[in-house]
């Protein structure tokens, strides 16, 4: 920072020459037609930014044809590796001696003849479960997975008691859900037979070559040592499996069927596959009423969103780290009470908090009525929530009344990290207050907290609390007023997809296909975001 | 190789397969346990039974119910768990699993269709149906029907809407006239809260003026058609009275109890009167809707008049089915009406209940009374009318109420409500069957089937000589044929044909 | 001199700044506070239940809280404790497990899981909503039996949320493990020896955040509880006392119910602040 400072002056002066727009978007060409090192470094910061995207952008072909290329050999791979799975077992077969062969049929027989006796009850069990299981119930909802049910439910008259009864036969949703847990586990079936057969093989090996299996009593205890991680994720994964995986999939799957009210796969009609018809509906021009298609009112949807989320991240996250720098700064007393204050709105459940606030704004609320009544600053009430626009601007300003403390939390820990001997010698060097902060506090700022503000980025598009609890979405947007629930200016695509739900017709399958469209567009952005700024990537280890 | 791990994974799952994925269907709730051991005594047993009921009716429910059980002739008991869920809140919670849903439930009657189509509501029987008819008043049975048939029993027949006014802010020589309301209100700085941004409230200004939006249902609830005529020249007269309210500084788009902030008037119903009082104590006046004047015409603001009604769940037992009947009758007869006029103010659609003096005697239920002259029964809706309607009054508020603007803004509506109805290729192009068939009055399409030009209706009907039909094309009758209904000359049990190219109809006898 | 100057006027323009940064706090704590002392005020009036255009109530009384005693409201409260405190219990025993291993351990599968996680973290929740709560409903676990059930929703998929513990669990040093591994302590040992006790900042954070989020969970809750009394939760039971034909009954007594809610949440919170802080700074910002 220092020496910087002290090589700057001269360099600055050639610098600040403006460049004319040739010359600007000129060097960038230049680059991206053949990139240099000394060429890159002699760009200004906003070139440099408008050359990353372009970059990426330029990219983005490349990426797909090899994301195709790789698909491909990938799938050439993954054919060769079952074929030699398939010889493997075949060898196995062949070469294996009786306890092995047993095994093919009876999983485990080999571990249990073999002294492995926790092992292979284990793999008894489960393939008896699976037999079980497979004749009483997973056979039937197989085979009623491509119709996804015959038979929706009869009502007849009983005329001697004079009443009407239901009689409820094939049920759709469960068709879909148990259909799809049976190809769970039927491909986790397969793959647990080959793991014992693959543990036959290994144990015939090891004992011909004279060494020791492992014993129960070793299984055990490497489960709290050099297997602990499994022992540790067994539970979480499991739990994430059932909870989230499954739900996932089984809405994915959703988007490709009738599933509505009025298709409710059990006490009206059955619901049944549709292929792309949902996709087409959502994503074509026809009008779906109030002169407007769906995908107009997607769009609409969408800009909003993305303008909310990047308004409220970063609304919050300057605010957040202004108070938290206010208070941090040396001379301030209080500092506990300050923060205090601020984090109960972090400890008050938000359907308290933004209800109440929600019927404070409210045109009748106590805000308009003490402005117009008690003080008489204005005559008429102000639309808080009735003009688009001021119901815009409401919610991104209540919602830094919720985010600030978080935020000031998490900054006010980070500032402290910053070495006080940074400002120390920018000091020295003369740098003032707003030098200091754009050099010194952004930066360090930005780097720590890039994936943080991501996240919140990605979250605050899924931000159904504030716009739920504050709005529900209102003011309606009559132009949209046809496309599946009640579509208002503050609708987020997340309450969209709770109205489309819980409205009039409950479109479940267009919920669904609009869920899949917010992963596409927060996958999306997460991906420009992760390739057009390396420092997130590189603080991230996931790769 | 250690993959013990994985293999208790795959064993827990398989466990809670086992536990779940069994696919014989439980039935719906405990049974009866009464048989059939005396004549006439098939209903006596004990029964589980949910009712969902408004929050404010749950505990006399109970003591409703602990009444039938001891007075009914059947020997039911009922065992009845009641449940605070608020009417608006019974058709959604229903329609998401109507297993799970309570076996009696209270709801307003526009949601009815929707409740039919979700399969949330059992027909009536014919002794039930006997009993609706010849106790209520003639709206409440409309209400509880769809095409034909009966599908629920009425409760209420108050669910409308009147206006409550502050006197001292609003004389009473001025609640006629909405122009002079407005001019009062604005003087006093004080709001009006009429709730015009939704269709319930504002449609009362299309009514007013002569317009009409029905909606036609077919037996299973499904919605076939509507009759609207709201852009036309009689919309565009409502729509200028409705801007003459929603751009004055005084109006505020609520129907709560306002009056202790900032609000002389309140377009409400009876269920916020006990508020109200309190609110305003001697300075409350109740009156029926005022009038508008548009080039030197009067005309006076209707309304929707609506009903609450009790549905029954869909029962799998017969004897369950008929005590829970029994059951439902009782709940909506003249006592237990009157009992709910008496605690709550609900005024009642029994016609005995109507007659009670207290009933007759009742301010809110005079004013509604009073404003019934011009309320329109509420017909089954379909549910997306109300999103559309709706927006009437945000394209009002947001024009300037020339007579370009308001007739865009209802131009637009009609768009809106025909895009709802912009029928699949499929449907459109489709033949079905109408007629006297099996007793039909032509109120039934009867599926067709094609197999290139020729149609056949999908099931061999039995018809007497003398039936009359005729097979049309998308549910209109732009296209059907013959062109005079065909007659059946010889009775028998046939498919109906027709082939599409020439328009010739036949019969063909079932084997 | 002028040294000396430019030194005087620093002082001033200190002085300055802090004077102006002294009132903007105070400002900034009116508004903050404004709303929750309202709903206190609110909470004390008995001369009407409905909304009024005045904070400051005219009759004080505790009507609104024998109210609350005499509806359902106790029974709502107990069972957002139970959900919180078993919330707190496995939610924190599973994220700790997931974060504390996705740091440490080193294997095959570790990358692709945590992509594979994070591409699940971009699918919007609410669209599980419906098929979770059909799944529950199998099991029984809807109605008067949400209880059970949201507690197993909500544990069962927390290992979603591991991200700021495993920051946290990223800045303690991996040396302490490796020694202490050489002295012979198996994995099981390290971590609860060694790992737990230097990381009771992000434990507490994640007991405590585990324990609030079910006091502000609605619209689960209310499709799992499903019209049963029995089974709401406070966000549950009190918001439908602000639907139009409960509002003016009940608007005070909400009020109530809002101070109730929010008394203990707010005094664990304040108390515990001190970790939270420590939690969300080593965890949140380092991914």
């Amino acid at each position: 920072m220092k020496r910087q400072k002290v090589t700057d002056p001269e360099k600055v002066s050639v610098k600040r020459k403006r460049k004319s727009p040739k010359e600007f978007f000129g060097e960038i060409g230049a680059i991206l037609k053949e990139y240099t090192d000394k060429g890159y470094l002699r760009l200004s910061k906003l070139q440099k930014f408008i050359y990353k995207i372009l970059a990426f952008l330029r990219s983005i072909p490349l990426a797909i044809a090899r994301f195709f290329k790789n698909l491909g050999r990938g799938i050439k791979n993954a054919a060769l590796a079952v074929a030699e799975e398939f010889k493997d077992v075949g060898r196995t077969f062949k070469n294996g001696d009786w306890k092995t062969k047993t095994s093919f049929l009876i999983m485990g027989f080999g571990n249990i003849a073999r002294g492995q006796v926790l092992r292979g009850l284990l793999f008894l069990l489960f393939e008896i479960v699976f037999i079980v299981y497979m004749i009483v119930a997973g056979g039937y909802w197989l085979s009623m997975l491509p119709s996804l049910g015959k038979q929706g439910p009869t009502q007849s008259y009983d005329a001697v008691l004079d009443a009407y009864t239901t009689t409820y036969n094939d049920n759709s949703f469960k068709i879909l859900l148990y259909g799809v847990l049976t190809i769970f586990f039927i491909v986790a079936f397969i793959y647990t037979w080959r793991l014992n057969i693959k543990q036959n093989k290994l144990a015939e090996q090891f004992l011909k070559s004279g060494k020791k299996l492992k014993s129960d009593k070793d299984d055990l205890h490497s489960m709290v040592d050099e297997n602990f991680y499994k022992t540790l994720l067994a539970l979480p994964l499991t739990g994430i499996l059932v909870f989230t995986v499954m739900p996932i999939v089984f809405m994915i799957l959703v988007a490709f069927t009738n599933y509505d009210g009025a298709h409710n796969g059990f006490s009206n009609n059955l619901f049944s596959w549709v292929g792309l018809d949902n996709f087409n509906t959502l994503l074509s021009w026809q009008s779906a009423g109030g002169g407007q298609s769906y995908s107009a009112t997607f769009g609409e949807i969408l800009a909003w969103t993305l303008i909310w989320a990047f308004l409220a991240t970063f609304t919050n996250y300057f605010l957040g780290m202004f108070v938290a720098m206010m208070i941090n700064k040396k001379g301030i007393r209080l500092k506990k009470m300050w923060r205090t204050i601020l984090v109960m709105t972090v400890a008050i459940p938000q359907f308290i908090s933004l209800l109440y606030v929600s019927k404070m704004f409210a045109r009748n609320g106590l805000i308009n009525l003490t402005l117009k009544d008690t003080l008489g600053w204005i005559s008429q009430p102000l639309p808080f929530w009735e003009d688009p626009m001021w119901a815009r601007a409401s919610v991104i300003l209540i919602n830094v009344w919720i985010g600030i403390p978080y935020l000031m939390l998490i900054t006010t820990g980070i500032l402290m990290n910053i070495p006080a001997d940074l400002y120390e010698s920018a000091r020295i060097d003369g740098a003032n207050a707003w030098q200091q902060y754009t050099k010194i506090t952004l930066p360090y700022m930005l780097f720590i907290t890039g994936p943080y503000l991501l996240t919140s980025f990605t979250g605050n598009m899924n931000n159904f609390n504030v716009i739920y609890l504050l709005t529900g979405g209102a003011p309606t947007n009559p132009a949209a007023s046809g496309a599946a629930g009640s579509v208002g200016y503050t609708d987020l695509l997340i309450t969209w997809l709770f109205k489309i739900t819980t409205g009039a017709e409950s479109q479940y399958y267009l919920a669904s296909v609009v869920g899949i469209m917010v992963f596409v567009v927060v996958a999306l952005i997460s991906l420009v975001v992760y390739n057009v700024l390396p420092s997130i990537k590189n603080e991230e280890d996931y790769q | 190789m250690k993959k013990l791990l994985a293999l208790i994974l795959a064993l827990a799952m398989a466990l809670t397969f086992v536990a779940c994925g069994a696919p014989a269907e439980t039935g719906g709730g405990s049974e009866g346990e009464g048989g059939g051991e005396a004549v006439g005594n098939e209903l006596a047993g004990t029964y589980d039974v949910v009712i969902w009921a408004p929050e404010a009716a749950v505990d006399l429910t109970k003591k409703q119910v602990d009444d039938f059980n001891s007075s009914n002739e059947y020997g039911i008991t009922v065992n009845a768990t009641v449940e605070p869920v608020s009417e608006a809140d019974a058709a959604t919670n229903m329609i998401t699993d109507v297993q799970a849903g309570g076996d009696l439930y209270f709801f307003a009657q526009d949601q009815l269709s929707r409740l039919i189509q979700a399969g949330a509501l059992s027909k009536l029987g014919a002794s039930a149906v006997e009993f609706v008819k010849s106790n209520n008043n003639a709206a409440s049975i409309l209400a509880a029907q769809a095409g034909t048939d009966l599908y629920a029993y009425p409760l209420t027949a108050d669910n409308g809407y009147f206006m409550y006014y502050d006197k001292s802010v609003v004389p009473e020589s001025d609640i006629d006239s909405l122009e002079a309301i407005i001019a009062d209100c604005e003087a006093a700085g004080k709001n009006i809260s009429y709730e015009l941004e939704n269709a319930w409230y504002n449609a009362g200004f299309f009514f007013g003026t002569g317009c009409h939006s029905d909606w036609v249902t077919d037996a299973d609830g499904n919605f076939i058609s509507i009759d609207d005529d709201f852009n036309s020249d009689k919309g565009l007269i409502a729509a200028k009275g409705l801007y003459k309210i929603v751009s004055s500084k005084s109006y505020v788009s609520a129907s709560t109890a306002d009056f202790a902030s900032g609000s002389a008037v309140v377009i409400t119903g009876t269920w916020n009167y006990s508020t109200i009082k309190d609110q305003l104590g001697d300075n409350m006046g109740v009156a029926d809707l005022p009038s508008f004047e548009v080039d030197g015409q009067s005309y006076h603001i209707g309304s929707y008049s609506g009903c609450k009604l009790m549905g029954v769940k869909p029962q799998t037992d017969a004897v369950r089915g008929a005590a829970l009947a029994r059951l439902a009758q009782y709940l909506t007869g003249k006592d237990c009406q009157l009992a709910r006029f008496d605690s709550f103010g609900w005024g009642p659609s029994n016609n005995e209940a109507l007659a009670d003096p207290a009933v007759a005697a009742d301010p809110t239920l005079a004013a509604l009374n009073e404003q019934g002259n011009y309320a329109v029964p509420q017909p089954n809706i379909h549910g997306s009318w109300w999103d559309i309607a709706k927006v009437i009054t945000t394209d009002v508020k947001a024009s300037d109420g020339s007579d370009e603007a308001l007739k865009a803004a209802l131009a637009k509506y009609e768009e809106s409500i025909q895009a709802v109805f912009t029928m699949s290729d499929d449907v459109k192009n489709a033949f079905t069957v109408i007629g006297s068939i099996n007793g039909d009055g032509w109120t039934l399409d009867l599926p067709m089937t094609a197999d290139g030009d020729v149609w056949t209706s999908d099931e061999a009907y039995t018809m007497d000589a003398g039936v009359e039909f005729k097979c049309r094309q998308g549910k209109s009758w732009d296209v059907a044929y013959p062109a005079d209904n065909f007659v059946v000359e010889t009775a028998g049990t046939y498919y109906i044909q027709l082939n599409a190219a020439t328009g010739e109809v036949s019969l063909v006898p079932a084997e | 001199m002028s040294n000396q100057k430019h030194h005087m006027g620093m002082k001033t323009l200190n002085r300055v700044s802090n004077s102006a940064i002294y009132i903007l706090l105070i400002v900034i704590s009116v508004i903050w506070l404004i709303p929750f002392v309202f709903i206190v005020l609110q909470s004390f009036r008995v001369e009407s239940t409905y909304q009024v255009g005045y904070v400051i109530p005219q009759q004080w009384g505790l009507q609104n809280y024998i109210n609350l005693w005499n509806s359902d409201f106790k029974r709502w409260y107990l069972n957002t404790f139970i959900i919180a405190l078993a919330a707190a219990v496995f939610q924190t025993v599973i994220v700790l497990c997931m974060s504390y291993t996705l740091s440490r351990f080193r294997f095959k599968m570790r990358g692709p899981l945590m992509r594979f996680m994070l591409i699940l973290g971009m699918f919007p929740g609410m669209l599980t909503m419906i098929i979770l709560y059909r799944v529950l409903s199998d099991l029984g676990l809807t109605q008067a039996n949400a209880v059970p059930g949201l507690i197993l929703v909500s544990v069962a998929s927390s290992g979603m949320g591991y991200y700021v513990s495993k920051g946290f669990f990223d800045t303690i040093p991996k040396s302490l493990d490796e020694a202490a591994r050489v002295d012979g302590a198996t994995r099981l040992q390290v971590l609860y020896k060694i790992i737990l006790p230097l990381a009771k900042p992000i434990v507490i954070y994640t007991i405590l955040t585990a324990f609030m989020g079910p006091w502000g969970d609605y619209v689960f809750a209310r499709y799992v509880a499903f019209g049963t009394s029995a089974g709401y939760n406070v966000a549950v039971g009190m918001y439908s006392w602000l639907t139009n034909d409960q509002i003016n009954n009940m608007y005070t007594t909400f009020c109530a119910g809002g101070v109730i809610v929010a008394l203990p949440v707010t005094i664990l919170f304040l108390c515990l602040q001190k970790y939270y802080v420590e939690g969300v700074t080593g965890g949140a910002v380092k991914g």
